[in-house]
């Protein structure tokens, strides 16, 4: 039976039936309205478990987990895990790094530290694949004005995305420019938040700077940091819009990331079936990660609350 | 509104006034040329309507997909004729080319009926066609019923014809046995080069002959201190890399891309040919390319033509029309060159690429969508389009001779019709057509960018590719 | 012991002022090239100076563009409308739906309650392609292909977890005992939800929906798959200057600067709630 009881408090009285009710009633309609939007998961699920390319249509057969099973072998797929992986934790990680410094720099709450936050956030108002676009002009070797600047300090051949040594450089790059606002807005968000007492005490004592950043401003933080991280991951291990408007994948495959190998796959190669599979495999990675960051969240917030 | 400037194009059409004398009278009236050309082509086409009935599907309103392109352009500034000549209505959805054929594939593999008619190129047809989403535009072609007697499919260029046309099988030759029609030609382009006067003066060179001279002379460019790069081509990981210069220079060595036997593809593209011309590319794209060239499209190789930071392309001939143009900062300055790539071959064979329209099967309404095709395809159209707009290369042999089309083109476009002339008999596709076309050519791509990059030395990248290319045609049961 | 502190202020101010630069520089670029035309965009090397021109602008906005191929039509304040209606409709029944939702998680504690909670959330793992194209048949089976209802529910995917998640957090971060004596004084459940808890979590609902809006905005798959050149936002539109008479970058550039506008004058004006609301559920002193 469902009981529904105010957190923290214990009830004293049995609640009518329709207040017993009343938190599925709240929460029930976004279920249903998302849960509509993915019906077609379950087609997709099918289409993964089959042979299924539009062009040979005589061909299309269930072959459950044959698309699974040749990517056990498939260097393509193992490729596109390893640029996936390697991207999201180069994104991720500077990011998070660079938000938490710029977070911190602009703590305090001045006038001018505002204005530099919400100037910070301009980048992530630049939808992706225009951004894109304008790196590439950027970077271009003749017009570009990147390529101008680095030429200024020797680096006349830097070859940006068109080069296999350089193109996961200058990707990460522009994620690095478009999403550390995301992580930055957050963590200054965390770091305002933070009672003043554990920090005033310190001080008192006359604790080092680096220790009340590693004993109390990083361990207080980590709420948001999980938040921001889980949030960064998810978007990134599902990166399309950048790496699709400045290489398509290329130079040769040295940026293939998942969901642009299942695009040109779907939309291009008709090849519907292993497109789906690709698909899966990445849904399974982020659900799985996902899940662990969740119940560290948990967790963490659950210990926040008992040591107040 | 224009009742006079009527009067006066009827007389012309009757055959009592000349095109000069026309077009002067339409000055007087203060019309240009454009608006009189419209109502020309308005009058014609009254003309054409007399044997046909083109009434048949008054009312209806036929829905198109377009692709942004100066082909569309010229569909949509004659579109009025078409709705006078026909009472039909006409809704269009026109798409940048970067996302277009994604497009229309997520409508057609949805059976979506949003579409009765698009563009196409003929390679997509390849998997449209087998995946049963086009109509066999024979049936209509070829039955009096459907299509007016003036269409005169006779007239359009037999190796047009026959490279939107096939059978369906793997590896059976374009407009062979059993071949279904599943697009009409709507203009073409062909690949030749396109180069820089200026800074071909400057550096004192003359277009190339062949391939191992166009390496030559491209480094030469690229040395000649004028901040340009020597040659531009398409790079980025797609399979329009491999469609224009390319595999134009890999035929004409005598390079296939499968050997079919017995029903199965072999991949070929490792042949001692393939290998000696790709080597030759590679190197000239390392030394006088564009350093940006794995992710050069054809927007970005068209984008530095115009802008003077390359000295020459070679890629589709109206690209280099195109930037022949409007605001460029090389209008003017370009010139064209047909091409021949092997020493010892005599006479080029460029590759072509084919905007053409097709019929979606799904469609409810594949009548007056026929009748939209037959109309945007047909002469009166072509005429309009290569006179009036840029509706270049035509596909019809009688444009190609109208005397106001090739007098145009020949005083805006210098060399552009001898350049046609040498590179149209040996134009035509060149690659064997197979459902895998994407797939595979866009590895095809992948393995040149890594060749570029060094990552591979070519006689061992084009070993792996043929081997990994035999491995998908085993998996999809065609090799 | 003072010039120890001024040193460390110093680093302070040029670490800021690197900050700045390396986020501001691109955008301070893509604002300049706004005012040039393509031939002074495209020169070699680039160049800061330049005489400006109101070109692109008034490109964007008459609708039309010359180009070397005759004239471009432009329908790009379509796709600026159709981008504010998905994006603001989106976010709109977004916080109608997610605000009670995240209310329910934070304040009740109740069986598959946190399960609930996670699905929501997992509809943002989804990747958007898995769901994108057996989505295009069905909408055309229930007619809601190329409508900007069907846009506005697919865009729930972006913006319901994102909401319901911060202001979840903001709810938990306000102490339940203001609505309890509210309550107490027999007022009705609707009403201390209506009257207290949503003003109470106001900043936090407002960064949660300037934040979704933003991602939104910014959607790019989505939009191109379902919707025909009608109802497309401008992440897709903005493509038709790529064109065959060479890359327009001026009127991209405008246009960025135009799709920008929008967002930013409303982070400005959520600008006081942004960084408060974003606090999620940490326990303050």
């Amino acid at each position: 039976m469902a009981t529904a009881t105010l957190k923290g408090r214990p009830t004293l009285t049995r609640r009518p039936a329709r207040h017993r009710l009343l938190p599925y009633l709240l929460s029930l309609p976004a279920l249903l309205v998302c849960i509509g939007i993915l019906v077609p998961f379950a087609t997709a699920v099918a289409y993964s478990l089959q042979r299924y390319n539009s062009s040979l249509p005589y061909l299309r057969k269930w072959i459950w987990w044959g698309n699974y099973q040749t990517f056990l072998t498939d260097s393509a797929f193992w490729n596109t895990v390893y640029v996936s992986l390697s991207y999201t934790i180069w994104t991720v990680g500077i990011e998070l790094l660079l938000g938490l410094a710029i977070a911190l720099l602009l703590q305090r709450t001045t006038r001018f530290n505002n204005a530099a936050a919400i100037a910070c956030l301009l980048p992530l108002m630049i939808a992706p694949a225009l951004a894109a676009l304008m790196w590439k002009l950027m970077t271009n070797p003749d017009f570009g004005i990147l390529s101008y600047l680095v030429g200024l300090i020797g680096l006349s051949d830097f070859r940006w995305a068109s080069s296999p040594s350089t193109a996961m450089f200058t990707v990460v790059l522009i994620d690095v420019w478009v999403y550390t606002p995301f992580i930055m807005i957050l963590l200054l968000a965390g770091l305002r938040a933070l009672p003043r007492q554990p920090f005033e005490a310190a001080e008192l004592d006359g604790v080092p700077a680096s220790f009340v950043f590693f004993r109390i401003t990083l361990p207080m933080l980590m709420p948001y940091i999980l938040t921001a991280v889980l949030f960064r991951l998810l978007d990134a291990i599902q990166q399309f819009d950048i790496v699709y408007a400045m290489t398509q994948g290329g130079p040769g495959d040295r940026l293939m990331v998942f969901q642009v190998q299942a695009y040109l796959e779907r939309f291009q190669y008709l090849n519907v079936g292993r497109s789906a599979a690709f698909l899966m495999v990445l849904w399974l990675i982020t659900f799985i990660l996902s899940n662990l960051f969740i119940k560290n969240w948990l967790r963490l917030r659950e210990r926040a609350r008992g040591a107040v | 509104m224009h009742e006079k400037a009527k009067d006066a194009v009827a007389s012309f059409v009757a055959g009592r006034t000349s095109r000069r004398e026309l077009f002067g009278y339409g000055a007087k009236l203060g019309l240009g040329a454009a608006t009189m050309g419209f109502l020309l082509n308005e009058a014609q086409t009254t003309a054409q309507a007399a044997d046909f009935d083109w009434q048949y599907y008054k009312g209806k309103t036929v829905n198109l997909l377009l692709n942004k392109h100066p082909y569309a352009d010229a569909i949509i500034a004659d579109l009025e004729n078409f709705k006078k000549l026909t009472g039909m209505d006409v809704k269009y959805d026109v798409f940048p080319e970067d996302v277009y054929f994604d497009k229309i594939t997520a409508a057609l593999s949805s059976g979506s009926t949003q579409y009765d008619a698009f563009m196409t190129g003929a390679y997509q047809t390849w998997q449209y066609g087998p995946a049963g989403w086009l109509e066999d535009l024979n049936e209509y072609i070829k039955d009096p019923k459907w299509t007016n007697p003036a269409y005169a499919w006779d007239d359009v260029l037999p190796n047009l014809k026959a490279s939107t046309s096939w059978s369906g099988v793997p590896g059976a030759a374009l407009g062979g046995e059993g071949a279904k029609q599943w697009a009409v030609p709507l203009a073409f382009e062909l690949n030749s080069i396109t180069y820089n006067k200026r800074i071909f003066d400057k550096a004192k060179v003359e277009p190339a002959k062949n391939l191992p001279e166009l390496v030559e002379i491209a480094a030469k460019i690229q040395g000649s201190g004028q901040n340009v790069y020597g040659i531009g081509t398409r790079g980025s990981r797609s399979w329009a890399t491999i469609h224009p210069g390319y595999l134009s220079a890999f035929a004409n060595y005598g390079g296939k891309d499968f050997e079919v036997a017995d029903g199965k593809l072999k991949a070929a593209m490792n042949s001692a040919a393939g290998k000696e011309m790709t080597a030759l590319w590679v190197d000239m794209i390392k030394s006088s390319g564009p350093r940006n060239w794995s992710t050069y499209t054809w927007y970005q190789v068209g984008t530095d033509l115009g802008a003077g930071a390359s000295g020459m392309i070679y890629d589709a001939d109206v690209l280099g029309y195109f930037m022949n143009g409007g605001d460029n900062k090389e209008a003017g300055n370009l010139a064209f060159s047909a091409f021949a790539p092997n020493p010892k071959g005599s006479s080029p064979t460029p590759n072509v690429w084919i905007w053409s329209l097709a019929l979606n099967s799904y469609s409810s309404q594949k009548g007056p969508a026929w009748w939209f095709v037959q109309w945007a395809t047909g002469t009166e159209h072509g005429l309009f389009g290569a006179q009036k707009m840029d509706l270049v290369n035509p596909v019809r042999n009688k444009i190609w001779q109208d005397e106001t089309f090739r007098a145009r083109i020949a005083k805006s476009y210098p060399g552009y019709l001898e350049q046609y002339a040498a590179s149209s008999p040996g134009s035509k596709i060149y690659f064997t057509p197979q459902p895998l076309f994407f797939n595979l050519t866009t590895e095809w791509a992948a393995s040149l960018q890594r060749m570029v990059a060094g990552e591979l030395p070519v006689s061992e990248g084009l070993d792996e590719l043929a081997a990994n290319v035999d491995n998908q045609l085993k998996q999809a049961g065609l090799g | 012991m003072a010039s120890k502190i001024s040193g460390g202020a110093v680093l302070r101010a040029a670490a800021r002022i690197i900050v700045l630069l390396f986020f501001l520089f691109p955008i301070f670029w893509v604002f300049l090239m706004s005012f040039q035309t393509n031939q002074q965009i495209l020169r070699i090397p680039p160049s800061i100076f330049f005489t400006p021109t109101l070109e692109n602008y008034t490109a964007l906005f008459s609708g039309r563009l010359q180009t070397a191929s005759g004239s471009l039509d432009i329908a790009f304040i379509k796709n600026l409308l159709n981008s504010i209606i998905l994006s603001s409709c989106s976010v709109l029944i977004a916080l109608i739906l997610g605000v009670p939702a995240a209310y329910a998680f934070a304040r009740f504690k109740f069986r598959l309650g946190e399960n609930i909670a996670f699905t929501l959330l997992s509809f943002r793992f989804a990747p958007p392609l898995l769901v994108l194209v057996p989505l295009v048949a069905y909408f055309q089976m229930i007619g809601l292909s190329d409508t900007y209802i069907g846009l506005i529910w697919v865009y729930q995917l972006i913006c319901l977890p994102l909401i319901l998640w911060i202001v979840r957090g903001y709810f938990e971060d306000i102490s339940p005992d203001i609505e309890h004596a509210y309550r107490v004084d027999g007022h009705s459940w609707a009403k201390t939800f209506f009257k207290i808890a949503i003003p109470l979590a106001r900043p936090g609902i407002a960064a949660a929906a300037l934040l979704s809006f933003i991602f939104a905005w910014n959607n790019f798959v989505f939009a191109l798959i379902l919707a025909s050149a009608d109802k497309q936002p401008v992440t897709v539109g903005a493509l038709a200057f790529v064109t065959s008479a060479g890359i327009q970058y001026g009127i991209i550039a405008a246009a960025i600067v135009l799709s920008v506008t929008p967002t930013l004058l409303l982070a400005l004006y959520a600008q006081r709630y942004l960084v408060e609301g974003l606090s999620l559920g940490a326990v303050k002193g």
